[in-house]
């Protein structure tokens, strides 16, 4: 638990610090209405990455960091334009275009020099939970500096003003996503910047109060994240990103409850959430009937959690044969396992297997995983026998079940009906 | 007699002529990875003209064709592939070429990994975080050097069939290289006696065979499924392991990612290895028997150095 702790740790630092960048930036790119734009500037600066690689500079050097920054740079001088030219177009479609064909030009030169790719890869996919006190390191004092920056020059950075202020915006913007992507990666950094943004901007009108609670959301979430991660045993980064989604999603279903009327707030989540069970019900309902061998998510997901409704609708033959064949596909995994077990066992210790004894080991292997397969077979075709037998009660049923739950008003059907 | 030398004469002048026709008429061979073609290239000797598809520190689990590929097959007299579900790509490749002889099932369609001993098979995807998401056992079967002998095997036979007045020569040169090759796997067995048992952690699970060959003990890997990142837990419970079993040597390869391999190594105070899967994937390997000098001198260095 203590190592656990101790290697979190340090993430959770470099988490906070990413919000801390990103919420604001985040609440700037909302007001401007370009929300892919640090897509296109990571992939532009992971181009410049790319051609210095290309022309025999070492991945981490100076001269590399170099045409990264060059390449933000320009890109930045490109995002500025885009203003400009945005009346008839959209400026989203032109951010778009400008990242797919930085990302399209870096996959043409890196067909050219293939021990690249891994390094492109590694540019827009880092992995915050490797990310430490070095990264720290150099996000604070650069973070700091870009922060005092916009503080200064805060009435100019509205999206109102020249086109210079707007490329100090992009230029800025550039330096600390080229930095915050390589320690993260994309998807990450995509929900720093847009998330916590966006619940500050749902629930406040000023800058300050935007920034707050973006910055106490940010810090939260990423905390629940990295915990989420670790008790469920979650890649870090796809972990937080969802932790980021479903916070965006509280923040959504509360937002009527703290600024409308909370009783018809209520109200119309309750319809909601009836119409919604109302719909899976009836549409488990139609699949049942339809084609009752194939697929049930509904049934096969409330008898993964309670296997005793078999039960309900098997016959007595049935369950033990589906009994049998669940023991024997067990029996046959573990068989199978120490099998595998034991080979790897003797790589190092004994005498080691011989050519021969690994060789039938592995037609074991290839045996049980048949006969696995073939009770595995068996399970589906029991249960899909038995669905065929109850498609017609069992999809009347539940139709039954999305009528109750469905939030129809039956006296206002009743008048509708007799007034037709 | 003149008649006899005129013969003679003519026999001569038809040789000449056709030589280097003869020579041109090399039989074109595909296949998937830089290895099947070191040794397609071992068996058919300048007789053949061996591509593979994905270039040299590709991972070819991932490989996306080119147009270019479809000529390459729809050239092709001969493919040899890796099997085990290593190459899928190559399934939807085959059907764009439309050539039945060089498809499955077809007398010019090699399986290299036929008859071969696979390891850590486990039928559906059952296993717990091996690194592999298919359940056709581990396909990293080239990097066992004994396996050299069947998969050459293989190509031998295919060769034979499609090619009978040459069976001979191939037979001669696939004896000559495992003959080669035997004298040389001695030599590394004794060079990496010194790393007999030691605990070794690895990136991605490419290495059982190799392993198995040299009594290496990989105790675990950073990667538990192909490009997913590890999970908080996995990663503190591999810095655990490698520190707590003394492991001393993380093994990469040079497509793998660094930062996480360097996190690991840096915490349990390990080195980085990094080693080549694949023919061409680092300098010096450039063909199958250099493949391994090459991973076993780095491997050697490393433990030397401890």
């Amino acid at each position: 638990m203590i190592d656990v702790i101790q290697f979190l740790w340090p993430p959770f630092l470099v988490a906070v610090c990413l919000v801390g960048i990103h919420a604001y930036f985040g609440i700037l790119v909302l007001a401007r209405k370009v929300i892919f734009v640090d897509l296109a500037l990571a992939q532009i600066a992971a181009l410049g990455a790319t051609v210095a690689f290309m022309l025999g500079h070492p991945a981490q050097s100076i001269a590399t960091y170099g045409y990264s920054l060059a390449f933000t740079l320009f890109a930045a001088v490109l995002l500025t334009f885009t203003r400009a030219w945005g009346t008839r177009v959209p400026q989203e479609a032109l951010i778009g275009v400008i990242y797919v064909v930085a990302a399209a030009t870096a996959v043409l030169l890196i067909d050219r020099a293939p021990q690249g790719a891994e390094h492109l890869k590694q540019i827009l996919t880092g992995n915050i939970l490797t990310s430490g006190f070095s990264d720290l390191a150099v996000i604070v004092p650069l973070y700091a500096a870009v922060g005092l920056l916009h503080w200064l020059l805060r009435r100019h950075m509205t999206g109102a003003g020249s086109l210079a202020w707007e490329f100090v915006f992009y230029a800025t913007f550039g330096i600390v996503v080229t930095s915050s992507v390589a320690i993260a990666g994309v998807l990450l950094v995509f929900s720093f910047l847009i998330i916590p943004a966006a619940i500050g901007v749902l629930f406040a009108e000023s800058l300050w109060r935007q920034l707050a609670i973006g910055w106490v959301i940010g810090t939260l979430v990423s905390a629940a994240g990295l915990a989420a991660s670790f008790v469920f045993d979650l890649p870090t980064g796809a972990a937080m990103v969802c932790a980021f989604g479903v916070s965006l999603a509280l923040a959504g279903v509360l937002y009527p409850f703290l600024r409308g009327d909370r009783q018809s707030a209520v109200r119309s989540t309750v319809r909601t959430v009836r119409w919604i069970g109302a719909i899976i019900l009836a549409g488990s309902a139609v699949q049942l009937a339809v084609a009752p061998r194939a697929d049930q998510p509904l049934l096969d997901l409330v008898e993964g959690a309670i296997p005793s409704l078999r039960t309900l609708y098997f016959t007595r033959a049935e369950a033990t044969t589906y009994a049998d064949a669940t023991e024997y596909a067990e029996r046959y995994r573990r068989q199978a396992e120490e099998l595998n077990e034991r080979e790897r066992r003797n790589r190092t210790q004994g005498q080691g297997l011989d050519d021969f004894t690994v060789a039938r080991i592995s037609s074991f292997l290839k045996s049980y995983g048949e006969m696995r397969r073939g009770e595995q077979f068996v399970m589906g075709e029991v249960r899909a026998r038995a669905r065929e037998r109850i498609r017609w009660p069992g999809s009347l049923g539940l139709l039954a079940c999305a009528l109750l739950v469905a939030p129809i008003s039956w006296r206002r059907l009743r008048r509708w009906t007799n007034k037709q | 007699m003149i008649m006899l030398l005129l013969r003679s004469f003519l026999l001569v002048a038809l040789f000449a002529l056709a030589a280097p026709g003869f020579a041109q008429e090399q039989i074109q061979v595909v296949t998937t990875t830089t290895d099947l073609r070191s040794l397609a290239e071992a068996v058919g000797g300048d007789r053949i003209l061996a591509v593979s598809l994905v270039p040299p520190n590709l991972d070819a689990e991932e490989y996306q064709p080119k147009p270019q590929d479809v000529l390459r097959l729809k050239n092709a007299r001969l493919l040899v592939r890796v099997g085990l579900d290593y190459d899928l790509w190559l399934d939807r490749l085959l059907a764009q070429a439309g050539r039945p002889e060089i498809s499955r099932g077809g007398p010019s369609y090699v399986d290299a990994s036929f008859a071969i001993a696979v390891l850590e098979l486990r039928g559906m995807s059952v296993g717990p975080g091996d690194g592999h998401a298919h359940g056709s056992g581990n396909p990293h079967y080239w990097l066992d050097p004994k396996n050299a002998e069947t998969i050459t095997a293989n190509i031998l036979e295919a060769l034979a069939r499609i090619d009978p007045p040459n069976a001979k020569t191939y037979e001669a040169n696939r004896q000559s290289f495992l003959t080669r090759l035997n004298a040389k796997l001695t030599e590394w067995e004794s060079k990496l006696s010194t790393l007999k048992g030691m605990p070794i952690v690895a990136y991605h699970n490419s290495w059982p065979y190799f392993a198995r060959r040299f009594r290496l003990d990989v105790i675990g890997f950073i990667e538990t499924k192909p490009g997913v990142p590890p999970s908080p837990s996995h990663l503190a419970e591999i810095v655990r392991d490698t520190r707590g079993r003394g492991a001393r040597i993380v093994l990469r390869e040079p497509h793998e990612p660094e930062r996480d391999v360097a996190f690991v190594a840096s915490r349990a105070g390990a080195q980085i290895v990094t080693l080549a899967a694949s023919v061409g994937a680092l300098p010096g390997a450039d063909d199958y028997i250099s493949l391994f000098d090459v991973n076993v001198s780095a491997l050697t260095k490393a433990a030397g150095k401890r």
